[in-house]
């Protein structure tokens, strides 16, 4: 047997429970699936009916437990399973939740806490005040440890190829950490202005936010960050970089993927050269797409990040073999060429003077060598962003007549869809369903228009989109000045078309996990190896063939690439939304674009936010996976002990003996929308009332929170939830009216001036000395209206109107005005418990409370033998109750394991 | 006059290394304190190299900054100013032993009963109150000298006293986890009260059928050892070791036993309150008190009739003795509306026809009892709230039945007669008669008269008496089930002493300077537990304390004329110097005469 007893839920039952049988010798597990042990009561203000401060006694009883030599905590854990085997001991499963702090090393200094950028109602404070997602439970935890509060990862940084932690960006901004939101990205890589303009933002698309009112203006927040960071003069980013490790690598081709690849081992120690065959390095960033949608000082400014970390950039260097450059002594080579080759349309006439393709087109245009479309009639055929890029330059050249002429329909363009609406906004014309036949000239040899065959959609084809097909006999001519073909594109094959086993198609073969070659010390990048994508793919398979190529040199583990291939689950949406009951309203911020219908210019055409429109955008996240992954923490903490890779861990444990001690949960109050808890915001809990008046309290004083007032008229309601049908709880709390009476003494303790009123059914003030404390709170003056109250109503300044029968004056219909009032919320069985026992079901009553079978003599017992209860799992209690029903449960466990091992008999 | 408080650290004492922690208690004090002051004051006191003011000084991050302060600044003492020693001194000693400090080189300081809540509207001068507190423990501390506990090996025996279903759980709880045995009942017959009951609340489990059951477990288990008629008439030794007398009574007269035990479980029970005559009609024939109408209700069957007359109607009247005015008995006996409730839903049973009006102060039927007080309403029973002023009155009527007149609350206060033909008074429970046993085992009682806990949450079963347990209904109105949770409680409590094979006992026990001793015998005389013989010490006698059996009440300190006798851990010395410190802020303050 591993243990003696397992004990799960460290509440006061649990804990009571574990000390006993610890002192008797015993072995024993507790087991806590909050972070801290203490359950609710170290939450509470004070206890009754001595009002010793709650602190006081269960302070030191955590601490005892924890501390004690026969009793093994595993805090932030849950109990998946228990089973009983033949020999009557349990077998448990136990799922240690991923804490992503390395307890051994965690201070419990807060410095995590201090720097989290991310806020979440606060549990341990009832929700009346906010706590971080790297949290310590409470300020008397034990153990006091900090937390990543981390529900999965965030749907935008689950969309995002390059792996780019969006929501961590997103929550930096958020709290006016701009420049830290910069880091992050560039932590990823060096084009950060060139992203928060050429990005297709496929975050934005996942953002739990566009579900409701629109999405995070996610791109533009990255925008914003890189702008201000490059407003700022500076001599390049301060970012880490490790020791040179005397290894050299060759990375062909300047585009994002090679940029990202040379930044990132550049910044792992490796001596990096990059060779561009062009004049100017940038790839598609500078040489595809136009500068009013990304303007070349951008990309020139992510570039320099890169010569501020050493990489070397040689230009106008085409390269014939990779061998070549091998064998010039580095260490690996990545290729990274892109796709260079435009497809040709391959009809007659397609080399006639005016027409040409959109690469070359695009290029000529990014290097100041524009032609004059002036008065020209353009077609451009079709329907990719290249194409849409194509037309809208074409525009700006003065064409008076552009038409992108695509086999398909619009519904099947490869183009982003804001690509094509917005080509169409600067007056470019779509033709659908028409293929180039032949492109017609002049006698000259001048281009007159384009001949084209009329398509029809047939079955779908291997990408699922419907196939066209041609429309016999429909051919038709669009005049025009110019042609330019955008039809696709394809990698040149030139640099490694000698090497064995690298050449698939006309792409590099790669193992698409490392993006290794069959030649080992080749790796490829980009598009390159997968045909046309977009710069975030482009980005992250720099960063992964970075991280490859490494750890081949290395020989460390290749199997998976951490930031994109470990995440953690991506949240669902409805976890999200169901998370929180009501969301306050934000109004999307979205960018401007400026677009013409007869535009002229390449300036860059959307306009970026303004710093309040960026901390609003930022602000209407939903912090999808709580954590943020912005990495304040892992850089604050001083003992390094943020592990984001930590993983929950499952252990089986053998026991002798399981006490359950799961506790309870309190009632909903807004299940009574009559009282209006939710809406009105100074109707409040119980629980809520004992933090405002716990020494660790929120706000240092009682007050209401509407506006803060200190309240000078509160109202208790008793029996909220609790002897009510209408809630399907016919059950007395037994607590509650007790915990009222507590509260009402300590509220005139801490607020002289203030009146208190209780409005009750019964006083059940039934235990030792309970009926004197009764008595005492009238003799301090609080007030009791016999009556259930029926309604309650909000006036305009949040004072509420409670509605009521008062009873012992004549039964009038009374309203009264109230400035708080406190719902004394009762108790509601934890069915956590109800799938704990896999093969005999732990036995529950009518109430689903745990059922004790013998209740009279085997208090704590539950229908399986060896199986004990202590506290409310089993019905309302209160403390004292509660400390004495775990006292039954221990001395049976006892029995039960003296029984086992010197099998005498046992009362059962 | 010189200052006597420099003395004792004038150099001729070793610098000693004190940390003082004052603890805000989260408001408790610091509301009222000036807990900084403090702090500030006592850092520069002799000896003091640590001084802080934790939030709460018993958390469990205080209690590790604490143990580092003992290890990295090599402390030899310790000094922790927060609340009452009953609640924390153990916690604090465990603090010093996990550091490997000797615990009796700390001291606690009670500044909250004594300073904060005693004077929560002055704030400066409780401040200066705490201020004196703190440097008298800090004198005290830097004389205190290492002391190491008494060990005795604990005997793995308990003697249950009172059997009721409580004490026989408990003594069928101890025999199941290997710990012998002696109960015993001051009647002929086991069961106490539930004995003779019937049907109880909430499970309907026959209280006859549970004490048989009991009973039949009993006699399985040769490690119980049970004496009817029997009473506790001797107690000495230590918690761990107690030698006990017992008397019974047998038709041959009284047998004394002798018994060892490491602890004692006192389950006594309580009394039914006796009305008095006249009180809401008792007395008058059909005013029964409901441990009589269960009686009659269990003996009936097809119909209720008293006194050869069928029964139609009946009123209950709740609260009697309990929830009275002072001097009465002001607590609340918890069972009894849940008992009255269960006894009308027995005689809906018996005879639906019959009328039933329930006069309550509130209904106190907490929990699942709920159930039942539903089930009794949807039956038909009719509650009256009485106000609390106003009592029912009970009066025989003309016509032979009886008259209740009440005040009825729902009907706007309209005075009413209820005719009725019994009247159960629903009485409370009242603290057992057991003086001999409250003198012999110094149990202490409460305002309430039951026998008190150390602690409700704390220490829920023990009592100031070492070894000395309380379950069940002497120590407060309860439930069956709650007795008997109570009583497994002690079981538990019992065997977590017990089970260690030793227990550790105070040090903190009279001593002798013999060479000083003149033989006076005045100490002998002085001592309540007889811990002082005289022995021969070198031809001369001279007195000698028993440590065992010594329980440091420091009694026989003053009666020595020639100080020949001090208390450990509160030596002369100490206490002189803590009254020095004490006192020292206004000793400067006033003129020298």
């Amino acid at each position: 047997m591993d243990y003696d007893v397992l004990v799960v839920g460290s509440g006061i039952g649990g804990m009571e429970s574990s000390i006993k049988l610890a002192d008797m010798g015993y072995k024993v597990l507790l087991v806590e699936k909050e972070a801290s042990v203490g359950g609710r009561m170290i939450l509470l203000s004070k206890v009754f009916p001595t009002l010793d401060c709650a602190s006081c006694i269960s302070g030191p009883k955590m601490s005892s437990t924890i501390n004690h030599p026969n009793i093994t905590t595993k805090t932030y854990s849950e109990v998946e399973g228990i089973s009983r085997a033949v020999d009557g001991t349990f077998s448990a499963t136990i799922r240690e939740k991923s804490t992503f702090v390395d307890w051994a090393a965690c201070t419990g200094c807060d410095a995590c806490q201090l720097a989290c950028s991310v806020a979440v109602p606060d549990q341990f404070n009832a929700n009346l005040a906010a706590r971080r997602a790297a949290y310590i439970a409470f300020p008397q935890a034990v153990p006091k440890k900090a937390v990543l509060d981390r529900a999965g990862t965030s749907p935008c940084i689950g969309a995002c190829p390059a792996g780019i932690k969006a929501h961590g960006y997103v929550s930096l901004v958020r709290t006016g950490k701009d420049e830290e939101a910069f880091q992050l990205v560039l932590d990823a890589t060096p084009l950060v202005g060139s992203l928060g303009r050429a990005c297709y933002a496929p975050c934005e698309s996942e953002c739990t936010r566009g579900k409701l009112e629109g999405p995070v203006p996610i791109r533009l927040i990255k925008r914003f960050a890189a702008d201000k960071h490059y407003e700022q003069p500076g001599e390049g980013p301060a970012i880490e970089i490790q020791e040179p490790n005397g290894r050299s690598v060759v990375i062909v081709g300047s585009g994002p993927a090679g940029l990202t690849a040379a930044w990132q081992l550049a910044r792992k120690g490796y001596r990096v050269k990059v060779l561009e065959q062009r004049a100017v390095a940038g790839g598609f960033l500078r040489h595809a797409i136009p500068s009013y949608r990304l303007p070349q000082d951008v990309v020139d400014r992510d570039i320099e990040n890169l010569l501020s970390v050493g990489v070397t950039i040689e230009t106008g260097v085409r390269i014939e073999n990779l061998q070549g450059l091998k064998d010039e002594g580095y260490d690996a080579v990545i290729v990274a060429t892109g796709t260079q080759l435009a497809t040709l349309m391959d009809v007659p006439g397609e080399d006639a003077d005016g027409s040409m393709n959109g690469l070359d087109f695009l290029n000529e245009v990014a290097n100041d060598r524009a032609p004059d479309f002036s008065g020209k009639r353009v077609v451009v055929v079709g329907g990719g962003n290249v194409a849409m890029d194509t037309a809208r330059v074409a525009r700006r050249l003065g064409a008076t007549d552009v038409t992108v002429a695509y086999r398909r329909t619009r519904a099947e363009m490869p183009a982003h869809h804001v690509e094509a609406d917005d080509a169409e906004k600067e007056g470019a014309t779509f033709e659908f369903l028409v293929a180039p036949v032949a492109v017609e000239t002049d006698a000259s040899g001048h281009v007159t228009g384009i001949r084209m065959q009329r398509m029809r959609l047939g079955q779908p084809d291997a990408s699922g989109r419907q196939r066209p097909e041609p429309i016999p006999g429909s051919e038709t001519v669009l005049p025009c000045d110019i042609v330019i073909s955008a039809i696709g594109m394809n990698p040149d094959q030139v640099p490694y078309g000698t090497l064995t086993g690298v050449v698939g198609g006309a792409r590099v073969k790669v193992d698409a996990r490392t993006l290794q070659t069959d030649t080992p010390w080749l790796f490829a990048a980009g598009d390159v190896a997968t045909g046309a994508t977009d710069i975030t793919r482009a980005i992250g398979a720099g960063r992964r063939a970075a991280f490859m190529l490494d750890a081949w040199l290395h020989g460390t583990s290749m199997a998976s690439f951490p930031p994109l291939d470990d995440q953690l689950p991506v949240v669902p949406y409805k976890e999200v939304l169901d998370r929180q009951k009501a969301f306050a309203h934000r109004d999307p911020v979205s960018g401007t674009m400026v677009l013409l219908p007869a535009p002229s210019s390449f300036d860059e055409i959307e306009q970026p936010l303004t710093e309040a429109e960026a901390r609003a955008g930022a602000s209407s996240c939903l912090d999808c996976g709580v954590c943020s992954e912005c990495q304040e923490c892992v850089n604050a903490c001083p003992a390094n002990a943020i592990k984001m890779d930590m993983r929950d861990v499952m252990t089986e444990v053998n026991v002798g003996a399981v006490v359950v001690s799961t506790g309870h949960k309190l009632f909903a109050a807004d299940l009574k929308p009559e009282y209006g808890f939710g809406q009105f915001p100074n109707v409040i809990t119980g629980m809520q009332m004992d933090r405002l008046l716990a020494p660790t309290r929120p706000f240092n004083t009682v007050l209401r929170p509407s506006d803060g007032k200190v309240p000078d008229r509160i109202a208790y309601v008793s029996c909220t939830g609790s002897r009510d049908k209408t809630v399907d709880n016919p059950l007395c709390s037994k607590f509650c009216c007790m915990y009222s009476i507590k509260q009402n003494q300590l509220i005139m303790g801490a607020l002289p001036l203030a009146d208190v009123t209780m409005h009750y059914m019964d006083m059940r003030a039934a235990g030792k000395r309970y009926d004197e404390f009764y008595q005492q709170s009238k003799d301090m003056g609080a007030t009791y209206i016999k009556g259930r109250v029926a309604k309650i109503d909000e006036t305009s300044n949040g004072d509420l109107v409670l509605r009521y029968e008062d009873i012992e004056n004549e039964g009038k219909i009374v309203e009264a005005e109230y400035d708080l009032v406190v719902l004394a919320v009762g108790i509601q069985p934890n069915r956590d418990v109800e799938a704990m026992f896999r093969d005999a079901p732990l036995k529950l009553d009518e109430f689903y409370y745990v059922a004790e079978p013998s209740e009279e003599l085997h208090p704590g017992q539950t229908n399986i033998p060896g199986v004990f209860v202590a506290g409310t799992a089993s019905g309302a209690k209160d403390i004292v109750d509660t400390i004495l029903h775990s006292g039954a449960a221990v001395a049976q466990v006892a029995a039960h394991l003296e029984h086992f091992t010197t099998d005498a008999e046992v009362l059962a | 006059m010189s200052d006597p408080t420099n003395e004792p650290t004038s150099g001729e004492q070793p610098e000693r290394r004190i940390g003082v922690y004052i603890c805000h208690c989260g408001g408790n004090i610091s509301d009222y304190v000036d807990v900084e002051a403090v702090r500030e004051a006592l850092k520069d006191e002799p000896g003091v190299v640590v001084s802080t003011d934790p939030m709460f000084a018993c958390a469990d991050g205080t209690q590790h900054d604490m143990i580092n302060d003992i290890r990295s600044q090599g402390l030899d003492g310790l000094v922790v100013a927060s609340c009452s020693p009953k609640l924390h001194q153990i916690t604090f000693r465990n603090v010093a032993k996990r550091a490997d400090m000797n615990q009796y080189n700390y001291t606690q300081v009670n500044i909250r009963e004594q300073a904060s809540w005693a004077h929560s509207h002055d704030r400066a001068g409780a401040t200066e109150k705490v201020i004196g507190l703190v440097r008298s423990g800090v004198a005290k501390t830097r004389l205190s000298e290492p002391l190491e506990p008494l060990v005795v090996e604990t005997v793995q025996k308990t003697i249950v006293v009172g059997g009721g279903i409580a004490g026989l759980r408990a003594a069928v709880g101890l025999a199941d986890i290997g710990i012998g045995v002696t109960l015993i009942e001051r009647e002929a017959e086991l069961g106490g009260w539930m004995g003779s009951f019937g049907p109880t609340f909430p499970n309907e489990a026959v209280g006859r059928d549970e004490i048989a059951t009991l009973l039949e477990e009993i006699r399985k288990r040769p490690s119980i050892t049970v004496f009817t008629n029997a009473e506790l008439t001797s107690k000495s030794g230590s918690f761990g070791n107690y030698a006990v007398d017992l008397t019974v009574r047998a038709s041959d007269g009284e047998h004394v036993i002798h018994d060892i035990v490491g602890s004692i479980i006192v389950a006594t029970g309580f009394d039914a309150y006796e009305p008095e005559a006249g009180e809401f009609g008792y007395g008058i024939p059909g005013v029964l008190t409901l441990p009589d109408f269960k009686k009659l209700t269990e003996s009936s069957s097809g119909k209720l009739t008293f006194e050869g007359r069928d029964v139609r109607s009946i009123a209950y009247v709740y609260c009697v003795g309990s929830r009275q005015e002072a001097p009465g008995n002001e607590y609340c006996s918890k069972f009894c509306c849940s008992a009255a409730i269960h006894s009308s839903i027995e005689v809906h049973a018996l005879d639906a026809s019959i009328r039933q009006y329930h006069l309550h102060r509130d209904v106190r039927a907490y929990g699942r009892n709920e159930l039942l007080y539903s089930e009794s309403r949807e039956q038909g029973s009719i509650y009256l709230k009485v106000p609390d002023d106003t009592p029912p009155t009970v009066e025989r009527m003309p016509d032979g039945r009886l008259g209740v007149g009440v005040v009825d609350v729902l009907t706007d206060n309209r005075e009413i007669t209820l005719p009725v033909d019994l009247v159960v008074l629903v009485t409370g429970m009242v603290p057992r008669k057991n003086a001999e046993l409250i003198d012999l085992l110094k149990l202490p009682i409460g305002s309430d008269g039951f026998f008190n806990e150390i602690h409700p949450k704390l220490r829920p079963v023990e009592t100031v008496v070492d070894g000395v347990l309380i379950a069940g209904c002497c120590q407060s109105p309860r439930t069956a089930s709650e007795s008997v949770a109570s009583g497994l409680s002690a079981v538990a409590q019992s065997a977590a002493l017990l089970k260690k094979g030793f227990a550790e006992l105070e040090p903190l026990v009279a001593t002798v300077h013999e060479e000083a001793c003149t033989g006076c015998t005045q100490c002998i005389s002085a001592c309540p537990y007889a811990a002082i013989t005289m022995i021969n010490c070198d031809g001369r006698d001279v007195a000698s304390v028993s440590a065992a059996s010594c329980k440091g009440c420091g009694g026989c300190v003053p009666a020595c004329d020639v100080d020949a006798i001090d208390l450990l851990g509160y030596t002369d010395a100490q206490m002189k110097a803590a009254i020095e410190n004490l006192v020292q802020e206004h000793r400067e303050k006033e003129p020298v005469a």
